[in-house]
């Protein structure tokens, strides 16, 4: 991608006030549950939950010039993972269950990582498509493991080896212990790829976005930090699957379907996947912006298409590109 | 013995149509360099059209009749094709590739709730056609005699392309314009004109494979998404862009799925993907394909 | 210990009769109307209206068979809503969702109906695939639920072994499969190569095993020569067809339903298939009636799920069957399906729980007063009574199956009059206090307690 849609200056941060910007945003996200009811804190879990995936996936589109078409299949995979050390090893603990999926994931996504890294544009894109289906397929017919279409079950996890007893309520349960866990683990995860992207790793990243020859003149070598922004993209939405699948309960192949990846793409383009907060606005105003859809109009398919298209073609740096766009604007315009 | 004759048969049938969408997709991405992830949904149009002009509008008709408006899914996809590719389309050519897959992503999904608007939630079909060809004797079995119509379409169409592509000035025009899109341009084609008629004729393939398979089968919502994995799996192994490549990969695809079928049931679906898996990783660029 | 019994006796044992369906013909006289002995509700009943959510699949293939259900359900509600609605008072209000957006989505759908739009009661679920994924989330939401179909027996073998606000009305999945093994073993004795197709799922797997098992005791001959596994909802099955050909068998065993039934007929015509062997199906004429044309062969095992079909009980001999088929065919203008009468005879069943409930305490019953009453209960529907088991949840039923035919009556094949087969359901299913077991509890209890019969 050598052409940068948009030059908007920089504004000057300081670190300090980006830290302060988070902890109020993180205040607030854990006071919400005790103002909001259960069904949306509910929605705001599995926004969260997107939003983690979003972060992942964007680490390969935003920073280093990838377009995943199968990112999917790392978050069905977080998903089997649990659903597979619940059935074969009977284990319950979250933190064992974060763990063996980030060991699944780092062996899957070295494998297809490998084969995906050798090219670019549209070939790596139809490359992880068609990966994606391929662990699809194998979820989808390996019924007497994978559970085919009917899933396999998840029961409640145990958190920090605190269970939950049979007769709590479930609901109240995920809406609140199971949601700060999220919250806790989504923090982490946007504070980890916050130094990373910002690291000189990150910039490594962006140089070979913006220009690749050039890149390469400077002594980066393409492939390897591809390969690594591969690894960790995946990792991160398998995290995301993980984290998931608790809340549903119950994991089917359509986790790894690859509308459901368009899904993710669609998330972190709404939101704007040339900035670091533009995922986790976008998956968490298309899950509240799906929901309400599909609550509303039988023809919810139509609203999302319409929305993305007039996404794409009016307001391609989404609603945080845009957003800064008029506040920039806005500043300009206060100044003079 | 004659029943190798009859699975050879339904690997055609099955390839015929898989070719005309694949096809399709490889030409418009050849001209274009566009990846056109609605273009499942073009060929389950062209079911849908065909299926309400020949099974419900015109249903009591003489066949004569009737066989020539099976086209009519075709032409329907080609005029929807070629009133969205100047639309919404034509701005992301100079933009960077992955708006183009979204917003085919985003037709993808209109298109989807179009069919079930107009059409309603119930799968239609348009069997007169299919029972009144009837059957012929292919040693101790009868084989439906429209099949082999399918089959001798999906030839001809194939032979068709190839002469348009090879033999005609435009097909002369439509290289050009996929080999350098600017030198072309500056040599005085009208390399908008060509974008459009490359995207129609691409559209027209995928809503005649729908077109011709629904008396067969039948219309169902759902069959464009199902399709557009297939035809994916088709330009993965015969490689993207080349007419060959989606000839071969048609063929390949057809007649491993009639074998799984026969001999390994349980892998029906998942032996496709492990072919795409294994060109992927040998040859990622296909068999007839450059990695572009 | 006596010896080996001979396949007719064993038949006559578990009751399996074929005879022409007494009672005229199938159009009788009349409309019959049922009369309701009306009491007055006890107690304080607020006129709030109950709301039902209901599941079922409105789009695609599966929708031939599916939607009819929510048109049963409508059926009941507007009846009683006609009287006032529930106890008088709380009339009926129905929330659709549509089941084919996906297992994971309904899931989500479920929590929204109850948590959003607070629904007093979820029915519906056409495909086995969801009822075990629903059944748990509904028992986490403390939601009663009524599920129509989605019969696998997975549900309470393994999924909610105990269940407490989950129902299910229509007969439980083994006894299709059996119901047709037992079809054939009474008509087609002779059978010796079998080949099969089902679609690649729970429903086909469960129709396979079930078939299997009970063609083992009492079809001790017959092999398999052949097995096809389209997936669900497709549309071509050319070549599953052809591969079946190529076998030479005697008899086709196929669970395909809705329009992958319509689908496969057709092209199955085309092949010549129906001229080369026996065909025996669980559920070719239990999608809505007129989705099967008049092309369909005659004399197909044509099986309704083990639960009902229209034409039968015929006439005037179960009012109740006759008065339904009326009003659902004066207000829809077509035929209902099993599904329809299963979410009709639901919807009653919850009218008489709540009913028995509020005479007894008085005021509107909470759901454990309203579970107390569905469990034990014997509810009369169109299709016969139904019973549902208190240790499980399960409504049980006579299990029928027929063979195809064209009459004049109907522009659509029916169950042949002449030959309807019926089956007291509980002796094809795993009776109260038999252990759950691998693949399911009538499996196990099938092959353990069932002699095979001397070999003929």
């Amino acid at each position: 991608m050598s052409e940068i849609a948009l030059r908007i200056p920089a504004a000057r941060r300081s670190p300090l006030r980006i830290v302060v910007w988070a902890a109020i945003l993180a205040v607030i996200l854990a006071l919400l549950p005790l103002v909001m009811d259960s069904y949306r804190t509910l929605q705001l879990a599995y926004g969260l939950v997107f939003a983690v995936a979003g972060l992942g996936f964007n680490v390969l589109l935003g920073y280093t010039g990838l377009l995943s078409f199968g990112h999917a299949a790392y978050f069905g995979l977080g998903a089997y993972t649990v659903a597979f050390m619940v059935k074969y090893l009977h284990v319950q603990s979250m933190e064992l269950f974060l763990l063996g999926t980030v060991v699944s994931s780092l062996v899957v996504t070295a494998i297809f990582g490998y084969v995906c890294v050798r090219y670019t544009r549209i070939f790596f894109s139809i490359l992880t498509l068609a990966l994606s289906q391929v662990l699809w397929s194998l979820a989808f017919k390996f019924f007497w493991v994978t559970g085919g279409t009917d899933g396999l079950r998840v029961p409640t996890p145990r958190l920090v080896g605190i269970a939950t007893s049979e007769s709590e309520d479930k609901i109240q349960f995920l809406s609140h212990n199971y949601y700060y866990y999220v919250l806790v683990i989504f923090l982490l995860a946007v504070a980890v790829v916050w130094l990373i992207v910002h690291s000189p790793f990150g910039k490594a990243l962006q140089a070979i976005r913006d220009n690749e020859t050039r890149a390469r003149f400077v002594g980066i070598r393409i492939r390897s930090y591809r390969f690594m922004a591969f690894l960790l993209s995946g990792v991160f939405t398998a995290i995301a699957g993980a984290l998931w699948v608790p809340l549903n309960g119950l994991v089917t192949p359509d986790a790894m379907v690859w509308t459901f990846s368009g899904e993710i793409v669609f998330m972190s383009v709404l939101g704007g996947f040339r900035n670091f907060t533009g995922p986790i606005v976008g998956a968490i105003v298309y899950n509240f912006l799906k929901d309400f859809a599909v609550g509303a109009t039988v023809y919810w398919q139509t609203l999302m298409g319409v929305v993305l298209i007039a996404l794409v073609i009016a307001l391609p740096t989404g609603i945080v590109g845009t957003a800064k766009l008029v506040a920039a604007t806005v500043r300009r315009r206060l100044r003079s | 013995m004659d029943i190798l004759v009859i699975h050879l048969f339904n690997a055609l049938l099955y390839a015929s149509v898989l070719f005309l969408i694949a096809g399709g997709l490889s030409l418009i991405y050849g001209v274009m360099r566009i990846v056109n992830l609605a273009h499942g949904n073009l060929y389950a149009l062209g079911a849908f059209i065909t299926a309400s002009v020949v099974g419900q509008w015109f249903a009591g008709s003489t066949s004569g009749w009737l066989f020539l408006l099976i086209p009519a899914g075709a032409v329907g996809a080609a005029l929807l094709g070629a009133l969205i590719e100047p639309t919404l389309l034509r701005r992301f050519y100079r933009r960077p590739e992955e708006y183009q897959l979204l917003v085919t992503f985003g037709i993808l999904m209109v298109l989807e709730d179009l069919m079930r608007f107009i059409w309603g939630p119930y799968p239609i079909s348009a069997t007169s056609l299919f029972e009144k060809m009837g059957s012929l004797r292919v040693g101790d079995w009868i084989y439906p005699r429209y099949n082999l119509l399918v089959i001798a379409i999906g030839g001809l169409a194939g032979v068709f392309l190839w002469a348009l592509i090879y033999r005609t000035k435009f097909g002369v025009l439509l290289r050009a314009t996929s080999q350098d899109m600017r030198r072309a341009s500056a040599l005085g084609v009208n390399v908008n004109l060509v974008y459009v008629e490359a995207f129609t004729i691409g559209c027209f393939m995928a809503g005649l494979g729908g077109a011709i398979i629904v008396p067969g089968q039948s219309a169902v919502l759902g069959m464009g998404v199902d399709a557009l994995v297939l035809a994916f799996i088709v330009v993965v192994v015969g490689g993207l862009g080349s007419l060959e490549g989606a000839l071969f990969g048609a063929l390949i695809v057809g007649v491993v799925r009639e074998v799984a079928i026969s001999t390994f049931p349980e892998l029906e679906l998942a032996v496709l993907y492990l072919i795409a898996a294994i060109v992927l990783l040998v040859r990622p660029a296909g068999l007839f394909g450059k990695t572009a | 210990m006596s010896g080996r019994p001979t396949r007719r006796d064993f038949l006559s044992q578990l009751g399996v009769t074929a005879a022409a369906a007494i009672g005229g013909s199938v159009a009788g006289v009349g409309m019959a109307s049922v009369a309701h002995a009306q009491e007055k509700p006890k107690g304080n009943i607020p006129d709030k209206p109950f709301k039902i959510g209901h599941m079922t699949f409105f789009t695609g293939a599966g929708a031939v068979l599916g939607e009819p259900m929510y048109k049963g359900n409508l059926l009941a509600a507007d009846e009683i809503n006609a009287q006032g609605g529930l106890l008088g008072k709380r009339k009926i209000e129905i929330l659709k969702a549509d089941e084919a957006a996906g297992t994971d989505a309904n899931t989500k759908e479920m929590r929204r109906l109850k948590l959003a739009e607070k629904i007093d009661m979820f029915m519906g679920i056409t495909s086995s695939g969801n009822t075990p994924a629903l059944g748990p989330v509904a028992e986490e939401l403390k939601l009663l639920t009524i599920f129509i179909d989605g019969c696998t027996d997975f549900l309470f073998d393994k999924a909610v072994p105990n269940p407490r606000y989950i129902f299910r009305i229509t007969n439980i999945q083994s006894a299709d499969g059996s119901t047709c093994a037992l079809g054939v073993a009474h008509t087609w004795p002779n059978t010796r190569k079998v080949a099969h197709i089902h679609p690649d799922y729970s429903y086909g797997r469960n129709c396979y095993d079930h078939f299997s098992i009970v063609t083992k005791k009492l079809l001790p001959h017959a092999q398999n020569v052949s097995e096809a596994w389209p997936k669900l909802f497709s549309t071509d099955f050319t070549p599953h067809i052809t591969k079946t050909l190529a076998a030479k068998p005697d008899l086709l065993v196929t669970s395909l339903w809705g329009g992958d039934y319509v689908a496969f007929y057709k092209q199955a015509l085309q092949h010549g298939l129906y001229e080369k062997m026996k065909v025996a199906t669980t559920l070719a004429l239990g999608s809505a009636p007129q989705s099967i044309g008049k092309d369909h062969p005659e004399g197909v095992l044509s099986g309704v799920h083990a639960n009902y079909h229209f034409s039968y009980p015929a006439g005037n001999r179960w009012p109740l069957n006759k008065a339904f088929v009326e009003k659902y065919h004066a207000k829809f203008n077509e035929y209902p399906n099993f599904q329809a009468e299963g979410a009709y005879t639901a919807t009653h069943a919850l009218k008489t729980a709540v009913e028995k409930a509020n005479r007894l305490m008085g005021g509107w019953p909470d759901d454990d007063a309203i579970i107390s009453q569905l469990e034990g209960m014997m509810q009369a529907g169109p299709g016969g009574y139904v019973y549902i088991r208190p240790d499980n949840h399960q409504g049980y039923k006579d299990a029928i199956t027929g063979f195809s035919k064209n009459v004049p009556e109907y522009p659509f094949p029916i169950l042949d009059p002449d030959r309807i087969i019926t089956i007291p359901i509980r002796n094809i299913t795993a009776p109260p206090g038999w252990p759950k077991g691998e693949p399911t509890s009538t499996y196990t209890w099938i092959d353990q307690t069932w002699p095979q019969v001397k070999a003929s």
